[in-house]
């Protein structure tokens, strides 16, 4: 019996598991044995932000081919700015917070909604221009904003519980949720189909329009959950706390497995794929290596992982 | 109503009329830059707003718009550059998006006989003025600085800013030079942090488990409550973190110097330099001379004023100063 068989090597979510394994052990060599736990909570805790914006952009990227939502960075910005400016520092109003930055999130979706199937704009370009929109509503709201998040919101963003960050719990039970939800749900069912073949999916009775109109709320809601937790995990919001998350949500999404051509999601994937970007990273840095060297080396080890994963055999 | 607008705009005049010569009056300079999303640049705008309409309404200069590129691309503000010179500007005043990338335009710009002054990210091209602090002397001072409190050196994690910049090459360059003059400090780890908060913290608590003890983080600014923040999170204690002026940075200053007495050194260009280049293009328009490259000081926030510093900088802002005609020429007159 060879290895191939004994491990899950088919599924699409093995290599991203894989890989985050690899990098962890080859950070761990490195290391020499030490820190090892400590680089395992780490990632934990930050891989959680990559896992709960790409929920959302899995989710927009199932629907189908033209699906994806550019908005996720100026949302986190928004959510996390008037999360912090409704909280002022007050514990008593971290619930009033939240609701407010999940309200920013329905906004934000409906009016990805209304550029989208309103006025008949491509994805790319709709959520690209609401990006726009949005940011600058975040730093003309943002001007003057309360910096420090509550404390209690900090404590509990930085928490650990029996060791496991906080964070991670969290985004551990929204991944079960989306997986659930996916697999079992009228709703969850309907986004795949709706991304196999909408066509087939309309004839079938599914409510193409509005699982669409649904989803791309669901994802900026997620992008919105992710910024008042990245605001209360780093201190405070900031202007350009939302950069990083475009490209990143776009990669976990791809090297987990999903199918970029949309109607095949896959939520371990998404969890796989954010553990080895963030030790990856910090398993080049922990060599020391040069910023221009690392970031060739991250983007060939990207490729080849992807390659791996995409162990899909050709159809027709 | 129209009597007494014209009123307001003679004596508006008349005060120009002094000390500005009012040479300019009729000239027209915009602003172009590249990027508004972070809180140094927004700072920055205001700066030059204020200014720039303090300047205007006294009739020093006929027009000071800012322009901003929406997404931060060099092809994007080279066609806004192309741009300006159409809409017939008498001098550009950039925040460039590439050392090099831009050198077209801003030749295009020069040739057309508009006055160009680069400022914080200048470009190479030799018709332009390039208004900027000496970032290799902030590099070379956090050391200094360090080695005045630990003479027996220790290790350094050094945070680096965006890869690839210039401003990131110089403040490295700076931190190599006072190494080399102090050796009892060593790099144990870099990263790169982007000047931002969150990058800057989830870099550093990426390599943490790798490192040794650190005694003090060099950095690049915007950077330094993310690194305390990791060190927190992962329960190390924290080293002595080199700050950068903003105001989240002093804010926590002020709080650990409340707790345990923390001491440090924060210093950063001023978003206010625009203000700088807006008067060196002014008093350029004016037929002054100027060395193409003028440097700058940098603003150094001590333990002394952090309370003061503080008050003037709003939440979520950069400890600023704005610049004043006076300054530019005291310039030219040192040249």
């Amino acid at each position: 019996m060879t290895l191939s068989a004994l491990l899950p090597t088919r599924k699409p979510w093995f290599w991203s598991f894989a890989a985050a394994f690899a990098a962890w052990g080859m950070l761990v060599l490195f290391l020499q044995g030490r820190g090892a736990d400590e680089a395992v909570t780490a990632s934990l805790a930050f891989a959680a932000f990559f896992v709960i914006v790409g929920l959302g952009q899995m989710m927009v990227i199932t629907l189908g081919p033209g699906n994806i939502d550019l908005s996720i960075p100026a949302t986190i910005t928004l959510a996390a700015v008037v999360a912090m400016r409704v909280m002022g520092g007050e514990d008593a109003n971290i619930p009033l917070g939240v609701l407010a930055a999940l309200g920013c999130g329905v906004a934000v979706g409906l009016f990805n909604n209304v550029l989208i199937h309103l006025l008949r704009m491509p994805p790319i370009i709709a959520t690209l221009s609401a990006s726009f929109l949005i940011q600058s509503a975040a730093i003309s709201y943002g001007r003057g904003l309360q910096v420090r998040p509550p404390q209690a919101l900090q404590d509990f963003a930085t928490a650990r519980l029996y060791g496991v960050p906080v964070n991670a719990v969290c985004a551990v039970l929204l991944a079960a949720v989306v997986g659930v939800v996916l697999a079992r749900t009228v709703y969850g069912r309907s986004v795949l189909a709706v991304g196999q073949n909408p066509r087939a999916a309309w004839l079938a009775g599914v409510r193409v329009g509005l699982v669409r109109s649904a989803t791309y709320v669901l994802c900026a809601v997620f992008a919105a959950l992710c910024g008042v937790l990245l605001a209360g995990f780093s201190g405070g919001a900031s202007l350009d706390m939302g950069q990083e998350y475009l490209l990143a949500s776009i990669a976990v999404v791809v090297i987990g497995g999903c199918s970029v051509a949309g109607g095949r999601a896959n939520v371990p994937g998404i969890w796989g794929a954010s553990l080895f970007l963030f030790l990856l990273v910090s398993m080049l840095n922990s060599m020391g290596l040069g910023a221009g060297f690392r970031l060739v080396l991250t983007g060939l080890i990207i490729i080849a992982v992807i390659t791996l994963a995409g162990g899909e055999p050709a159809q027709r | 109503m129209m009597l007494k607008a014209l009123a307001t705009s003679a004596v508006a005049l008349m005060i120009a009329a002094g000390p500005a010569l009012a040479d300019t009056a009729d000239k027209r300079i915009a602003l172009s830059n590249n990027y508004a999303g972070n809180t140094w640049r927004q700072t920055m705008l205001q700066s030059w707003e204020k200014v720039a309409k303090d300047a205007v309404a006294k009739g020093i200069v006929a027009e000071a718009t800012a322009f901003t590129t929406a997404e931060n691309q060099v092809t994007e503000q080279a066609a806004q550059i192309q741009n300006m010179i159409l809409q017939g500007y008498d001098a550009i005043v950039v925040d460039a998006a590439s050392p090099t990338a831009l050198n077209g335009s801003v030749k295009a710009a020069c040739d057309a006989g508009i006055v160009v002054v680069s400022f914080d990210g200048i470009v190479t091209e030799p018709c332009a003025y390039r208004v900027q602090v000496d970032f290799k002397e902030l590099g070379r001072k956090q050391v200094e600085y360090l080695a005045t409190r630990l003479p027996k050196g220790g290790n350094l994690l050094e945070i680096r800013g965006l890869a690839g910049s210039s401003i990131d090459e110089d403040i490295h360059a700076g931190i190599l030079q006072g190494i080399e003059k102090h050796p009892q400090f060593k790099i144990v780890a870099a990263v790169n942090g982007d000047w931002t908060q969150t990058v800057a913290q989830r870099a550093v608590a990426g390599v943490l488990p790798s490192l040794p003890a650190i005694d003090a983080i060099v950095t690049q600014g915007g950077d330094g409550t993310g690194a305390a923040e990791a060190f927190r999170i992962a329960g190390r204690p924290t080293p002595i973190i080199i700050l950068g002026n903003r105001q989240d940075e002093l804010a926590w200053w002020k709080q650990q110097n409340a707790a345990n007495g923390y001491e440090t050194f924060s210093a950063t260009i001023a978003p206010g330099i625009a203000t700088l280049a807006f008067w060196v293009a002014q008093q350029v328009l004016d037929g002054k001379e100027f060395p193409k490259d003028i440097v700058a000081p940098y603003l150094t926030v001590s333990k002394a004023d952090l309370d003061t510093v503080l008050a003037a900088t709003q939440p979520g802002g950069v400890a600023n100063v704005e610049y004043s005609q006076a300054d530019a020429q005291k310039i030219q007159a040192a040249k």
